[in-house]
């Protein structure tokens, strides 16, 4: 809840905010998760979206109540009477005979007036011989059930170009379904992970080891005493304690219990939690304060090499060329200081000191870090402090191609050896997918599915019972499109379209595979 | 034409041919995880259709998802309950409503939304809580699907529902399918009430509301949130007298807003914004149409398979995490033994032997697996304390100061009830 207004919290307090306006108040349960920045990333984007199918309307539903900019349904199909019973977008037998991609566009555009639509009723194939780019003009591209040939044109289409956008892949039978992103490269600067950044009490920059050595516990009286924060207790008995041991932390286990033991014997009496919080806090003491290893290996990232960054017209791996000279030049070789402060038993006074002694710090190493951002590229003050305040949660993803973990021989047993049940519904899909071109029309059989199954993976492979369940429940009901499923799966993908648009929290990172029978998920690859 | 000739498949006149073409595919043949009890085909689709009546409580977030696919899928006979109106902030995700709607009953509009949109069902909506209806009331169901935010709430239904088995009658066990969300997570959750774990038994696993100690307010702020606590739980009573705060008014907002900002500033605490102070007073829940849909879905899906026997049924748990990557976990939750609704045998506890009966009570409002509000105590021979009638709560006040081991013997048994839960909870104390 605190940790989405922090934005507000930096810029907003020195006058009084009216009462927000209407637009913030319909989205205020979502700014809470992605803030304005979040927001404004979805109003500015585009989607197209290949079918007005029931998974299709039950995707866009989720993505037009929160307010993307505009999206575009590709669809020449006319609404069946299956179709009328099973998409909440179209209007029963109102609709049947309508162009499909017509009525659902126009039913779900009445959930937002914020957001455009438009039905583009041309076929697939036509576009695609004659106006390819086209593609390319949107922010993301999701396609469900999208028959196998098209598919294969469309993802070597976007994965020939760099710039071409994620493609989200869907497919689904009754109960089983799977989706997976097909994009090149995607960054994150905010992906909310539940990590803290470090307070350095191991290794206090020079105010705050000022501050504590200063403090006197014999000269207070019980109310300071009491109220002295955590932070200044522990980085004072380190360095009491280190002055006593050649300059070490405490190692060993009992070297540690040694110094518990010793802050709980500041304690006046029982009742003062200060340092109690200070004695459960220790850990801070010889957890030591480095670069995290996860962002470690980002600065071997290719695109920081010289050649390549200077190409780079990404912020992001400016920021990231800075961040690395800073840990490798700046003393204490950890990531620039943040100024959240968690809160702890002090009284007002003491705590704010404390969270101004921090905040001055942190200016002063963002003000360094600026010096090493190339002077030919100008980046947002906002995007800077929202950069270093995030940057413990740093991601790069380098995304995989359509196809290519069937490929990947290793990547490919470890799936099956570790989720059988999951790969087993991946390829009794991609197998049900082949048939649809190799016998149009043609139901399928379990033997059939099995056949194609073999052809991906070679004969003689080793398959798990699970093969013949999944092949089982799509031999029962191929095309089915139940509505549950529809609608897990419609809120499933936007989850990740949102995460792809908005560069917040952090996408799937594979195939993800749901049995909508057990009710479980997995990714995998 | 009799009227009772008969459509096939379950059909009814305002079905039109191949309307459940995708469901009944799924319906009219078993896959390898069926059940083989599964009646494939004509009488599964007609129970469905026909026979078979399901209750949503909660027209919000989830009720809205819940209802639209209870519907696509087949469910005829749909009953919701809400006591809520419609919010302007419910338009993000509660995607029956629409801005003219603000204000309006939300299980009145919901209802008549899907009868519009899907043509031949019927949903009957009750504006009002669930507490106003009796065991013949919910008798009539099938299956019960929650979609609620308030764990009181869930408590009542889930307790009402284990109350109603009688193990002479196998109709009385109606099946509850439980659904919450938070921001990017959420759980679905299966209960047979009386065979599987209840809500009540895994209470301990709610996350623990933040609260903030008196003194840190009123002495030592330190957080934008300890100003907006100062301004709504010390400064509105004082200012305002009996008025009550209303969360859901912009202009106590705004007033709780300017007074937590002047004392922020006095005290040069940064961060209290209008939506920090709406946030804090009003504990609100970050909440999008995505992750709604996810549960919603799952405990739909459940309601199908439960209700037609097409596939197994989830046991008992899944829980989703959206934050990073898709994470879930679906795992069988197990009975609590001393559980106060499903497990029948008394908690023992131990206390120390110069605990008062008011300290007692603060155990038992907090205690993660317990958490019972205002709670009123007896021992099988007496009251000990009683928060109603007034007459009953000013006869046994001066009990609170007493201590536990003057009025209980060691072993002794104390009842705990408290109105807002329609069961009791049995203690064996014993002392240390
Ligand atoms: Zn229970």
């Amino acid at each position: 809840m605190v940790d989405t207004e922090s934005q507000d919290i930096e810029t907003a307090t020195t006058t009084l905010q009216s009462a927000p306006d209407a637009k913030t108040r319909r989205y205020d349960r979502q700014l809470r998760l992605w803030a304005a920045t979040g927001q404004a990333a979805l109003e500015l984007s585009r989607i197209l979206v290949l079918s007005s199918d029931a998974t299709s309307t039950s995707i866009l539903k989720n993505l037009v109540l929160p307010g993307i900019g505009h999206f575009t349904i590709l669809d020449d199909a006319r609404v069946s009477p299956a179709d009328a019973g099973n998409n909440f977008f179209l209007e029963g037998p109102r609709s049947i005979g309508k162009s499909r991609a017509e009525e659902a566009v126009r039913l779900l555009l009445e959930m937002n007036d914020g957001v455009q639509g438009v039905a583009d009723t041309r076929s697939f194939d036509s576009i695609m011989d004659t106006d390819k780019d086209w593609f390319s003009s949107f922010t993301l591209i999701i396609s469900h059930n999208l028959h196998p040939t098209r598919l294969d044109k469309l993802s070597n289409l976007l994965s020939s170009n760099s710039s071409a956008p994620p493609l989200i892949i869907v497919r689904s039978s009754a109960f089983l379904a799977e989706f997976f992103i097909q994009f090149h490269e995607h960054t994150i600067i905010e992906s909310h992970s539940e990590t803290a950044p470090s307070l350095r009490i191991d290794k206090p920059f020079p105010a705050l080891l000022q501050h504590a050595l200063s403090l006197d516990y014999e000269k207070m009286d019980s109310t300071e005493h009491g109220h002295t924060p955590y932070v200044y207790i522990l980085v004072k008995a380190m360095e009491g304690w280190k002055k006593s041991h050649g300059g070490n932390p405490p190692k060993t286990t009992d070297e540690r219990k040694e110094f518990k033991k010793g802050i709980l014997a500041l304690q006046r009496n029982i009742d003062e939690e200060n340092f109690e919080e200070a004695e459960a806090q220790a850990y801070r003491c010889w957890a030591e304060t480095k670069v995290p290893s996860e962002i470690a290996q980002l600065f071997n990232d290719p695109a920081l090499e010289p050649a390549a960054h200077a190409q780079s017209r990404q912020p992001f791996f400016h920021l990231l060329a800075a961040l690395k000279r800073f840990t490798e030049e700046v003393e204490p070789h950890t990531l620039p200081l943040t100024s959240t402060l968690p809160d702890m038993k002090a009284d007002t006074t003491s705590y704010i000191h404390l969270q101004r002694l921090y905040k001055a710090r942190a200016e002063e190493e963002k003000a360094i870090f600026q010096t090493f951002l190339d002077k030919n590229v100008d980046i947002d003050e906002d995007v800077i402090d929202l950069f270093l305040k995030n940057a413990h949660g740093l991601q790069v993803l380098r995304g995989r191609r359509w196809g290519e973990f069937e490929r990947d021989t290793d990547a490919f047993s470890g799936a099956l050896a570790s989720y059988p049940k999951e790969t087993c519904i991946h390829l009794a899909l991609s197998a049900l997918a082949n048939l649809t071109v190799k016998q149009p029309g043609v139901a399928p059989t379990a033997e059939a599915l099995r056949g194609e199954v073999l052809a991906i993976v070679g004969q003689g492979t080793e398959l798990p019972d699970a093969l013949d369940e999944a092949i089982g429940e799509l031999e029962r009901a191929p095309a089915a499109e139940l509505p549950n499923t529809a609608a897990l799966l419609g809120g499933l993908v936007a989850q990740e379209a949102i995460k792809m648009i908005t560069k917040q929290y952090v996408p799937i990172k594979g195939y993800a595979v749901i049995d909508l029978i057990d009710t479980t998920t997995a990714t995998l690859g | 034409m009799s009227l009772s000739a008969a459509q096939p498949n379950g059909t009814s006149p305002s079905d039109w041919q191949d309307r459940y073409w995708h469901v009944d595919q799924v319906l009219e043949k078993p896959g390898p995880r069926t059940d083989p009890s599964f009646l494939a085909g004509r009488e599964v689709q007609e129970f469905l259709r026909d026979k078979c009546k399901i209750l949503v409580i909660g027209a919000g977030g989830l009720g809205c998802e819940i209802l639209a696919n209870l519907a696509l899928t087949g469910f005829k006979d749909i009953h919701v309950i809400d006591m809520d109106t419609i919010d302007v902030s419910n338009l993000n995700r509660q995607f029956l409503f629409r801005p003219a709607d603000v204000g309006k009953p939300k299980a009145i509009v919901a209802a008549e939304f899907i009868m519009n949109r899907v043509p031949g069902v019927i949903v009957t909506p009750y504006y009002g809580k669930i507490q106003d209806k009796d065991h013949e009331y919910y008798m009539q169901f099938n299956l019960v699907i929650c979609g609620l935010d308030s764990v009181e709430a869930r408590r009542w239904i889930n307790a009402t529902l284990v109350s109603m088995v009688d193990s002479d009658n196998p109709e009385s066990l109606k099946p509850l399918i439980d659904g919450g969300t938070e921001g990017f997570k959420g759980q679905a959750r299966v209960i047979l009430p009386t065979i599987t774990s209840c809500y009540e038994c895994s209470l301990d696993m709610l996350n623990k509301p933040t609260t903030f100690p008196i003194c840190t307010i009123a002495n030592t702020p330190r957080l934008p949130e300890h100003c907006i606590e100062w301004a709504s739980v010390l400064e509105w009573p004082k200012v305002h007298g009996d008025q009550k705060l209303d969360t859901d008014d912009p202009e106590h907002i705004s007033w709780l807003y300017g007074v937590a900002f002047k004392r922020a500033k006095e005290f040069n605490i940064e961060g209290v914004t209008w939506s920090l102070t709406q946030g804090v007073v009003k504990n609100v829940i970050p909440a999008i149409a995505s992750t709604n849909a996810v549960i919603a879905a799952a405990c739909c899906n459940e309601a199908f398979k439960i209700a037609t026997s097409s596939a197994a049924y989830l046991n008992n748990y899944f829980m989703l995490i959206g934050t990073d990557g898709v994470y879930s976990y679906t795992f069988e939750h197990e009975k609590r033994e001393h559980c106060p609704v499903c497990g029948g045998e008394a908690l023992e506890i131990s206390i120390n032997h110069d605990w008062t009966v008011e300290q007692l009570m603060e155990m038992l409002t907090e205690k993660q697996d317990i958490q019972i509000k205002k709670p009123s105590l007896s021992t099988p021979l007496k009251p000990i304390y009683f928060q109603q009638p007034p007459q009953l709560e000013k006869n046994t006040r001066p009990n609170l100061e007493k201590k536990v081991s003057d009025l209980v013997a060691a072993g002794g048994e104390v009842t705990v009830t408290s109105t807002t839960l329609p069961f009791s909870l049995s203690l064996i104390i014993n002392y240390t």
